[in-house]
Order: C-alpha cells, then structure tokens, then sequence
C-alpha cells in the first residue's frame, strides 16, 4: 500500500488547499474500493505490479488532479483571434523594419560594415537582438489581452453595430483596366520619345543654345528603357484583356521591375551626366553645376535601392497571393466587373 | 471521417448525456464507486477522472447532496439528489424527450425524402 499512499500524496500536491483533504479521502476510497473488488474476484492481495498497473490507469497525478480545477485559460476563445492578429502585426511591423535598416546599414555603410565583418558573429548578435526583443514584444502583449481577459472586455465587444462593418473587398487579383490603360499610354509615350529625339545619342537635348551630354553608358540605359517600356506594354495589353493577374503575369511583372529596379539606381551611382553647354552658362560654372547634380544623385543611390526594393517585395507578394492565396478569377469577367 | 474525429464527436454527445444519467443514478443514494459500476452496467461507462469532479460540480449546483458515513469499516461519500436536483432532473428528461421527438422527426423525414428522391429519380 505505500505505492498507493505514495500516489495520493502526489496527487495532493496539485489540488487547492481548500479542497485538498476532502478529495483526497474521496479518491483514496474509490480506488481502495477498486482493489477490495480486484482482491475479491483473484481470492488474493495485489502484488506492487498488479497495484502499480491499476494506478497508472488512473493517469498521472498532476492530470488527475487537473480535473478537479477550474477550467482556467490565460486568453479566452473570444480574445483569442484578436490577440493572434495583433501579435502578427506586432512582429511583422517590428522585425520587416529592423532587417530592412540592418541590410541597408551593411550594404551603403562602410564604416558599420567595417565593424560588423565576421558576418556569423554579426548574425548571431542580431539574432540574439531580434529575438529578446520579439520575445519582449509578443510577452507584452500576451500580458495586455490576459488583463483585458480579467476585467471581462469581451462583454464589451459583445455590443456592436452590423453598419461599421467594413466594405465588401474587391478581389485583390483584379487589376483595373483604368491602370491598364495609363500604363499603356505612359509607356507608348516613352517609346516615341525615346524613338523620335534621337535618345540613344550621348547628347541628348541638342538645341542650338542648349545641350546635355550622357556618359556612353548611357546607350546600355537608354536601351534597357526602350525593351522595358516594350515589355510593360504588352503586359498591360494583357493585363487589359484579362484584368486578372495570373502567376506567369505576375512574375513578369516582377522580371520587368527587377530590370527597371537596377537601371533606375544605376542611374544614380554611374554619373550619366558628364556636362551641358548653355549660351549664358560658363563651361566652369557648367562644370561645377554638373559636379553637383552627380554627388547629390550619388547620394541619393540609398534611397534609389530601398525604393526599389519596396516595389519588388510588393511584385513578390503578388506572386504569392496569386500562387496561395486568392480566390480563382472568375471564368466570366463581367461577372465581377458587374 | 477519421476514427479520432468521430472519438471527440461521440464524446461531446455523450457528455451531455453523462449528467441525464448521473442524475438519474442518483435518484437513489450511491456513493461514487458504486455509481460507477451501476453506470457501467447500463453502458454508460465513466472514468472515476470524469465523475467525481463531475460530481463536485453538481453538488456545488445544488443538484446534488453528500455525506460521508461510515460503511463496511470504512468512511464514504454519500451522494443523492436534493430536491432542486429533482426538480432539474425533471425538466431535463422533458427536454431529452423532446431532443429525441425531434431527431427522430427529422430522421423520419429525411429518409422519406431519400425515397421520393429515389423513386423520383426512377
């Protein structure tokens, strides 16, 4: 029996204090009521094995002592969907940012990518960071939606009005056929004013009182432009025609954005403009005018990448809503449209 | 549907179900273990984990009243059912009765409808 003496004393352990003797007895005589049967019907005393076999049946102390307690949960069924949204946005709004600022320091700051050369070491602090401080974050919530669980917010949220329901949302695969046609439109133009001024040259802007002349890399500029405008034409004829995006539409789109992305910043870093002449300009004032526009365009290369980077990630998430998470598009577009 | 699916599904049901018997059990005085076996026997079949908090819970309802006595050289736990015990028990086994009226109403008519769609269909 101090097998069993043993057991109820675990399962003690874990009941509340006011309760603790009387289930206790109560436990004690069931399962000694369980042995007098087992005993009578073998016509013998358990053995520990046999004693040992009818307790672990009953189940491991701490659970069988958890009936007894109240059902009690930190965050209740009616506060839980809200507390999961607004963990999600927490850290999505916390940790996107902060990598973002680490991959610009390390890629634009010499002097922080100086001290930070032994990337594992790097990436193992920023872990750490990362880590306390999501840990941080998600445990400060945790403890707002368990107060408001306490003082029983939920009966307020029991009161509310069908009218401040949101609207309905389109669905977000639908691509507007009044963007399609800007982007047409706007593109067309560029290809006709590329085509038609005699954009390739390296003096661009050539008037009798006014010229600009374009390092020759220009010309890798100029025609990465003229096949980007060809292709964002003939995506948004498509896109006009089927206003859906679809996953092979969608990673042009991205492909496309990639290519305008990187000539758009290169722009910014390879000092296109080598000079102008004007009649009432200085070729030393010239000179230095053109000095400045390079430096502050040199300056603005940071700004050209993370803008860039922005429109690729959207691009990307459009795949991936397209690929896992949107509904089909309709077989019928006016349907929708309608 | 899977096997662990119908498990929890059966056990909701039978959950409800679990207190309509105990009440009824009760309606003599039993102490727990004996309550138990008598359950069983009826194939209602109950863990001793699952009915004494049970049990806890409805006397702490008021449904049902305890005492402990000594039987057979041992202190036990009485239970029966107090008279608002009675009185829920009642008006439970009305709405059970009716439960089952009803179910059995829209059986009734969903195999009628099954053969007109059926001989319909013919």
């Amino acid at each position: 029996m101090d097998l069993l003496e043993r057991y109820l004393q675990a399962v003690k352990f874990w009941l509340p204090k006011a309760q603790k003797q009387d289930i206790i007895a109560e436990l004690s005589e069931d399962i000694r009521s369980e042995i007098e049967e087992k005993e009578s019907t073998l016509g013998r005393g358990l053995n520990e094995a046999e004693l040992s076999d009818l307790l672990k049946k009953r189940g491991r102390p701490v659970f069988v002592a958890n009936r007894y307690l109240p059902q009690e949960q930190l965050i209740g069924p009616v506060l839980f969907p809200i507390y999961r949204l607004v963990l999600k946005i927490v850290l999505a709004c916390y940790l996107v940012p902060a990598v973002l600022v680490w991959i610009i320091l390390m890629v634009f700051n010499s002097g922080y990518r100086a001290a930070h050369a032994n990337v594992l070491e790097t990436l193992g602090s920023i872990w750490s960071t990362l880590w306390f401080s999501a840990f941080v974050a998600a445990a400060a919530i945790t403890l707002v939606f368990a107060i408001l669980e306490r003082v029983q917010f939920r009966s307020r949220l029991e009161d509310w009005n069908p009218r401040s329901l949101p609207a309905v949302r389109k669905n977000a695969n639908l691509i507007p056929r009044f963007g399609s046609i800007v982007e047409i439109a706007a593109n067309t133009f560029l290809v006709v004013w590329l085509t038609t001024y005699n954009m390739s040259s390296t003096t661009i802007f050539n008037f009798a009182n006014f010229q600009v002349f374009l390092s020759p890399a220009w010309r890798y500029v100029f025609w990465g432009f003229l096949l980007l405008a060809l292709v964002n034409i003939a995506l948004a004829a498509a896109n006009l025609a089927r206003p859906y995006w679809s996953a092979s539409r969608a990673t042009i789109r991205l492909l496309s954005d990639v290519g305008g992305s990187v000539i758009f910043a290169s722009l910014f870093k390879i000092h296109i403009l080598t000079g102008f002449a004007a009649t009432d300009v200085s070729p030393e004032r010239a000179a230095e005018i053109t000095s400045a526009i390079n430096f502050w365009t040199g300056k603005m290369f940071a700004a050209a990448v993370v803008f860039g980077v922005i429109i690729l990630c959207i691009d990307a998430f459009r795949i991936f809503r397209v690929k896992w998470c949107a509904s089909p598009a309709p077989k019928s577009t006016s349907t929708v449209i309608a | 549907m899977t096997s662990e699916s119908f498990e929890n599904l059966r056990l909701e049901l039978r959950r409800g179900c679990l207190v309509l018997a105990v009440l009824t059990a009760l309606r003599s005085e039993q102490y727990g273990y004996t309550l138990r076996k008598i359950l069983a026997e009826h194939g209602m079949a109950i863990d001793e984990g699952t009915l004494y908090p049970l049990l806890r819970r409805l006397e702490a309802q008021g449904l049902l009243s305890s005492e402990w006595r000594e039987e057979e050289k041992r202190n036990k736990r009485f239970y029966r059912l107090s008279p608002n015990g009675k009185q829920v028990l009642k008006q439970l086994l009305a709405e059970w009765q009716s439960i089952d009226a009803s179910l059995r109403e829209v059986l009734k008519e969903q195999t009628n409808g099954s053969s007109r769609t059926l001989l319909t269909s013919r």
